[in-house]
């Protein structure tokens, strides 16, 4: 059903387009014989075709248009415009000023009938158009959340598959990625940036996959060549995420890179000092070695949790970015929360 | 002397698609409003304000047309014509003749 929006300040006119455009078939006409109320309808309203006449009182038909197409998105809307035979100027200026096409008085059904159609033919057009671009723009945002829930899963799939050659688990990546995000909520990051954070912090440790197994699992302490070696996790795992279209791949190789420098330029494989460490790899340094510390292992057992909190705050400006510390500590009953969630014998998907 | 009103009624309907309904519908409209249209006239040119009288006799020009009746459309765009260039002072008699236009087909059309 169209809507018909009619504007004539004549009673008969009106009534006789009225009757023409019933006529059409389809049609709702709405009239208005004041133009200002026609104007304030189609504030809240949205007709499928103007008929306006040229003049009125208060407002004539040049300055509707000019005010209704100035509405927001009534700029496509078909105008015709009723006009007599002896106002071809006024006609240009409406032809500018937005109307589609014209009726000449006195109305002719046939005429008007063809005129009217074809506006409304235009306008199922541009509903059609619409429609179809709404319709794709919601499927691409569809496709494209499939696209990043699958990017999500088969980088903490990655994740996971280095974690498997090393004592570390699978609710150990859940742990330290949601630290990480308590972390960046804490020090006041978007939410965009905690997100990325948290998918991001998983691929820490992906490059223990170019870790030969001898070194990777070996029960005692690491020689200094031995150690050398397992350095070398950090450059492997950059190698492998790097230059990414994918931004979190790209955020997860500057974590990989970067979460085992030092805030006092000790830590490798750059010895970077304070701000020279990207910030994703300051904060995910505080989650990994937290959780590293309170996680049993084999060859150990869970340190508890004050003496943890009091390696980081230890560590504070040495080994750790002080506001990371901070940060971290002010989101405990988070921490506790996420400890609760992601226990080392469950390892459910993100 | 104008032409006397003659009622075509054959060019009114053909004009309206053949719908007796339309036309009957506009004929009774036209003979509510008549007696409305021409005191508006009349109160147009009395008030001296040349926009308003442009207008009126704008609306009158397009009602008469809608009856196929030329020449009073003729006279009603001449006092439009006039009125939007400013001259209204020698309107009288023509404003009273469109008056008696109006009253005429009004008569013919009451008729037919």
């Amino acid at each position: 059903m169209h809507n018909v929006l009619i504007i004539d300040d004549s009673d008969i006119n009106l009534t006789l387009i009225k009757a023409l455009v019933l006529k059409l078939g389809d049609c709702n006409p709405v009239l208005f014989a004041n133009p200002l109320a026609g104007l304030e309808w189609c504030r809240e309203n949205e007709p499928d075709l103007v008929i306006v006449d040229y003049m009125m009182p208060d407002m004539d038909g040049l300055k509707f248009i000019g005010a209704f197409r100035a509405l927001h998105g009534r700029n496509e809307i078909p105008i015709l415009m009723i006009t007599a035979n002896d106002q071809k100027d006024i006609r240009y200026d409406a032809l500018l000023g937005g109307a589609n096409d014209f009726l000449t008085k006195p109305i002719d059904r046939i005429e008007f009938s063809a005129r009217a159609r074809n506006m409304l033919s235009l306008r199922t057009g541009q509903k059609f158009l619409a429609d179809r671009a709404e319709h794709l723009a919601a499927l691409v945002d569809e496709r494209t959340a499939e696209i990043r829930e699958r990017e999500k899963e088969l980088i903490f799939r990655i994740s996971r598959a280095a974690e498997f050659r090393d004592p570390e688990t699978g609710a150990h990546i859940q742990r330290m990625a949601h630290y990480s995000q308590v972390i960046a909520l804490g020090l006041d990051l978007s939410p965009q940036q905690q997100k990325l954070i948290l998918e991001a912090a998983p691929m820490h440790d992906v490059g223990k996959i170019g870790i030969p197994d001898y070194i990777l699992l070996k029960p005692g302490k690491l020689t200094p060549e031995e150690f050398e070696v397992m350095k070398g996790h950090s450059k492997i795992g950059y190698e492998l995420l790097k230059n990414s279209h994918s931004e979190v791949i790209r955020a997860g190789a500057e974590v990989a890179i970067s979460h085992h420098e030092k805030f006092d330029g000790t830590g490798y494989p750059y010895g970077l000092k304070g701000q020279q460490i990207p910030l994703f790899g300051r904060i995910v340094a505080v989650a990994d070695v937290f959780d590293a510390l309170t996680s049993e292992r084999p060859y150990k057992r869970a340190w508890p949790l004050e003496d943890a909190c009091r390696f980081l705050e230890d560590g504070r400006g040495k080994h750790f970015d002080s506001l990371c510390v901070e940060a971290f500590l002010a989101g405990w009953e988070h921490v506790l929360g996420i400890r609760q969630r992601f226990r080392d014998e469950e390892v459910p998907l993100i | 002397m104008a032409e006397a009103f003659v009622l075509d009624r054959a060019s009114i309907l053909e004009r309206l698609g053949g719908d007796e309904d339309i036309y009957a519908m506009m004929v009774e409209m036209y003979l509510d409003d008549v007696d409305n249209n021409c005191v508006a006239l009349g109160a147009a040119f009395d008030s001296g304000n040349a926009s308003t009288l442009q207008r009126e006799a704008h609306t009158i020009k397009g009602l008469l047309a809608t009856f196929s009746d030329s020449e009073g459309a003729k006279n009603a765009m001449q006092i439009e014509h006039m009125a939007r260039d400013g001259k209204i002072a020698d309107l009288g008699d023509a404003v009273a003749d469109l008056q008696h236009r109006l009253r005429e087909v009004a008569a013919v059309l009451g008729g037919g």
